[in-house]
């Protein structure tokens, strides 16, 4: 079991940073340059308040279900892993 | 009012110089076709420069992407810097706005309901945002404003400028039109209109001129005074066109572009006799197309060049523009016509 969710998470993560590049149009990063542990906000990928949104919308539409408020998943939205971890977390169980 | 920096980008690449170019080389046939098979004038950002600032501004769309680069580029060409510490204002003019943003923010809410539609794509719908976009680049802390009149959209903005300035609110202004590509609206003009599809417009057809959608910004740094190496001066902006009583012009350049479906008012500016030219088969059909022409003129003018006409089909036996027009250029008209026949333009003089 351990080895399936490592590769689930390490599917989330790729599913995330391809996703992250296209729809916030980071057009100067690859996904394959995004590094597992890249900090999305302040420094990293150097993200705002305008990209936390668009992720949750993001979120919501790759990975079917809601993002809930912003200020309960601050820690969630801190890294790509963190990122991946919160999405695991809630997309289990799913068909 | 002096035009004192100009800044373009159209189908034809980024910066003056490649619009120079382009007016001095022949006619270029439109560099794409969508899936009809409809011939277009389409921008490519990739080559441009700018690049730091066009990462600066990574989530917007074509349409402000274009302007920014346009204006920064108008701003530098004048000369002027550290734009924080300037009054300057922005007038941005366009005709059918940031719609390509729109309809994929309309498409959003289809396929995914009002709950996952993207903020991005709504901030970018927004009619103002390229002018926010231009005025957080550059530093810019005046007023901004976007104009929309479709056929005179950038000659009420140019007029609007004049105002800002005379009245004193604004020391610089960033005036220009900026218009996007998109296949919804492709789709409309074919229907609407006559396109050309050998992708060759040819604008004094003009019963019907042949359109070809183009795309692209042109911006100009005008003030009440001139810089340095100002190209022209705007004498006046008129509405309302009249052969009998016109300023007496050296050259004429009419916006004729197949945008309306008849385009026959502009049989009466041949009746004076003065060389006509137009320049719409270099970068499309756009209804914000008057301030391509108008950067054709203040090219005229500074550089004493005649640009021939790019595509001299002339049915109508009109007075073009010789290819060997010897005079001096001290004086330009440009106009346009809309779907009603109504004209607004500018005259233009050396600097």
């Amino acid at each position: 079991m351990p080895e399936n969710s490592d590769r689930e998470l390490a599917e989330i993560r790729r599913k995330i940073k391809e996703i992250l590049v296209e729809g916030l149009s980071l057009e100067h990063w690859t996904p394959e340059e995004i590094k597992d542990d890249e900090i999305l906000f302040g420094q990293g990928l150097d993200l705002d308040s305008l990209d936390a949104a668009e992720i949750a919308v993001l979120i919501q539409r790759n990975f079917n279900f809601i993002v809930g408020d912003p200020e309960q998943t601050r820690e969630a939205f801190y890294s790509i892993s963190t990122l991946a971890e919160y999405i695991y977390q809630n997309t289990q169980g799913q068909d | 009012m002096f035009i004192n920096g100009m800044g373009i980008v159209f189908a034809g690449g980024s910066g003056i110089e490649k619009f120079e170019g382009a007016l001095a080389g022949p006619w270029v046939a439109p560099n794409s076709h969508n899936e009809a098979g409809l011939p277009s004038y389409q921008a490519d950002l990739a080559g441009a420069g700018r690049q730091d600032l066009l990462k600066k501004i990574r989530r917007a769309d074509k349409m402000s992407k274009m302007a920014v680069v346009a204006a920064a580029d108008a701003a530098e060409d004048a000369g002027l810097e550290n734009l924080a510490a300037h009054r300057v204002g922005v007038i941005l003019s366009t005709a059918h706005g940031p719609h390509v943003t729109t309809f994929k923010f309309l498409d959003g809410i289809y396929d995914y309901g009002e709950e996952e539609v993207s903020p991005i794509t709504f901030s970018n719908s927004v009619h103002n945002s390229t002018c926010s976009y231009i005025a957080q680049t550059m530093d810019i802390q005046g007023p901004t404003l976007t104009v929309t009149q479709f056929f005179h959209s950038f000659y009420n903005a140019l007029s609007l400028a004049s105002l800002w300035l005379a009245d004193d609110r604004v020391d610089y202004a960033l005036v220009g039109g900026v218009e996007q590509y998109g296949d919804v609206l492709s789709w409309i003009v074919d229907q609407k209109l006559t396109t050309a599809k050998d992708g060759m417009i040819k604008p004094f057809n003009l019963t019907p001129t042949p359109q070809v959608p183009g795309e692209g910004a042109a911006f100009f740094l005008v003030s009440k005074t001139a810089m340095g190496k100002a190209y022209c001066q705007v004498d006046d902006i008129f509405l309302g066109w009249d052969a009998d009583r016109a300023i007496k012009a050296d050259i004429r350049v009419i916006d004729s572009d197949g945008m309306a479906p008849d385009e026959s008012a502009y049989l009466a500016c041949g009746s004076s006799g003065v060389p006509m030219a137009a320049y719409s088969p270099l970068f499309g059909s756009m209804m914000s197309g008057s301030a391509f022409n108008m950067a054709a003129a203040a090219l005229t003018l500074k550089h004493q060049r005649v640009y021939p006409n790019p595509v001299a089909d002339n049915p109508h036996n009109l007075p073009l523009l010789p290819k060997d027009f010897g005079v001096d250029i001290n004086r330009m008209s440009c106009l346009r016509f809309d779907c009603r026949g109504e004209a607004m333009g500018a005259h233009l003089s050396r600097a």
